[in-house]
């Protein structure tokens, strides 16, 4: 089981975030990326996610491109999580329940998202209390926890400790760390801490330096 | 007695038009800066409703099929251009989609109104098909520039949102039901408000004008709620139209949304 990414582009009006971008996550792996901000990390995530469209390039999981697993589909088993949780209305349970509806999700086995976020201090309020009202931190561990629920083969995870203490983002760590990750971070120390690999990304065009 | 309103004539018109003199007089006393506007807006009531009013009348005697078809015609156009140029947002391909929700949306009730309900013989009869279009089509695009405003302003500064559903796993149309049933609800608010005050604070303007023209109030009334019910279902139909319509042309068929296909509408 494998994430594999081959000659990715990405261009946004005249500039380029990178080009023949290629690297490979294996199960278990957790690739740390480090880039300096507006180094398109955000993007990739997205690409990775397939909510935005690339200049080029072939994602494959397990041998299958996004079309040949149903573009729904591969979205729930490379699940994107934001670095920040917009302004969704009503509160984290309307978000799980509105998941339930979706088609995607009603062939799979979910799990109760509170038992994950528990873990890591989320008090069971927060699931009925609106997302308006989280702290940043909050609405992380629910968002989190709701992209791990469904059990998907890759996490894609844009800063997903920023808003956390130590406490919680050690428990967070010690809980990814068997899963296949491709963790966004700023934070040197975590990247060491996480990555089983690490990939740098350079303003303009960048190499995948697998370490 | 009952021969009709009493004409007017041109010297009628003058006097009331001596009536928005006063709006000009107040809005320079009060300096609001509309004169010029009002005198724009007070012309175009006088030539395009003396246009209208000649151009029916002939096609009222000719009866011509193909003359009547072509006004209703450009009236769902011009009912299209007015309809998304009230949106503040636009995108490639909102006046089709637009043109398309109206053309069937108002047609289809235009036509279940004058064949189906009333019995016209033929159908098309100009005298019924076209004022009644012309109510239709009037309501029906405020329905669907509400829609198509509340619509597109969802989805470009709500992109987050909609890009949360759908990194879950939604599908498209999954993604976009929160955004659609916003902006069909927008656009069915105020057809289901003038339903509710209709006949306690307004007469509407056809039972006004068949009263004055010497119908029978009862019969009068009997042919608004029929408009009135026309109406609700052409917008209906219409807003929830174009709206499906903007989330195909916003939508693609890898379940992105393509917020980059909206543009803003210079106001």
């Amino acid at each position: 089981m494998s994430l594999q990414v081959t000659g990715l582009c990405r261009r946004v009006g005249e500039r380029t975030l990178f080009e023949d971008l290629s690297f490979t996550v294996q199960a278990g792996e957790t690739l740390a990326i480090q880039a300096p901000s507006g180094a398109g990390k955000t993007c990739l995530l997205r690409l990775l996610a397939w909510l935005d469209e690339g200049q080029g390039g072939e994602i494959r999981l397990e041998g299958r491109l996004p079309h040949e697993w149903t573009v729904p589909l591969w979205r729930t088993e490379v699940a994107y999580v934001a670095q920040k949780a917009p302004d969704l209305p009503g509160c984290p349970d309307d978000l799980v329940q509105a998941t339930h509806r979706f088609a995607a999700w009603r062939t799979r086995q979910h799990q109760d998202p509170r038992v994950h976020a528990a873990r890591w201090g989320l008090p069971d309020g927060a699931w009925t209390t609106n997302w308006s009202r989280l702290s940043g931190g909050e609405q992380q561990r629910a968002a989190l926890a709701i992209a791990l629920s469904r059990d998907p083969r890759v996490l894609l995870l844009d800063e997903p400790t920023s808003a956390l203490d130590d406490e919680a983002t050690a428990a967070i760590e010690a809980d990814l760390a068997d899963r296949t990750v491709v963790w966004v971070t700023h934070d040197k120390a975590q990247a060491r801490r996480v990555g089983t690999r690490s990939l740098q990304l350079h303003q303009t065009s960048s190499v995948a330096g697998a370490s | 007695m009952n021969a009709g309103p009493i004409p007017l004539s041109a010297l009628d018109l003058v006097l009331a038009a001596g009536l928005v003199v006063i709006n000009g007089l107040l809005s320079l006393w009060l300096g609001l800066g509309l004169e010029r506007k009002l005198f724009v807006a007070s012309v175009r009531t006088v030539v395009q409703l003396l246009l209208l009013g000649w151009i029916l009348m002939p096609v009222f005697t000719w009866n011509n099929q193909a003359v009547v078809f072509g006004i209703c015609l450009a009236m769902v156009i011009l009912a299209t251009r007015a309809a998304v140029k009230r949106s503040s947002r636009s995108y490639r391909g909102a006046y089709r989609s637009s043109f398309v929700a109206l053309l069937l949306g108002a047609g289809a009730t235009a036509l279940i109104g004058t064949w189906g309900i009333v019995g016209v013989e033929p159908w098309w009869q100009p005298r019924y098909l076209i004022p009644l279009l012309g109510m239709i089509l009037g309501n029906g695009l405020t329905g669907i520039s509400l829609g198509l405003d509340r619509c597109l302003t969802q989805l470009d500064e709500g992109r987050a949102r909609v890009d949360v559903y759908l990194a879950l796993g939604a599908s498209r149309w999954e993604a976009a039901r929160p955004v659609a049933a916003d902006a069909m609800r927008s656009g069915m608010i105020p057809i289901l408000n003038a339903m509710t005050v209709v006949g306690l604070v307004t007469i509407p303007g056809m039972m006004t004008g068949q009263i004055l023209g010497g119908t029978d109030p009862a019969e009068a009334a009997r042919y608004q709620i029929l408009i009135m019910f026309l109406i609700a279902s052409a917008t209906a139909m219409g807003t929830a139209l174009s709206v499906l319509l903007s989330l195909r042309a916003l939508f693609d068929d890898d379940h992105r949304l393509r917020s980059e296909r909206i543009e803003h509408s210079p106001s």
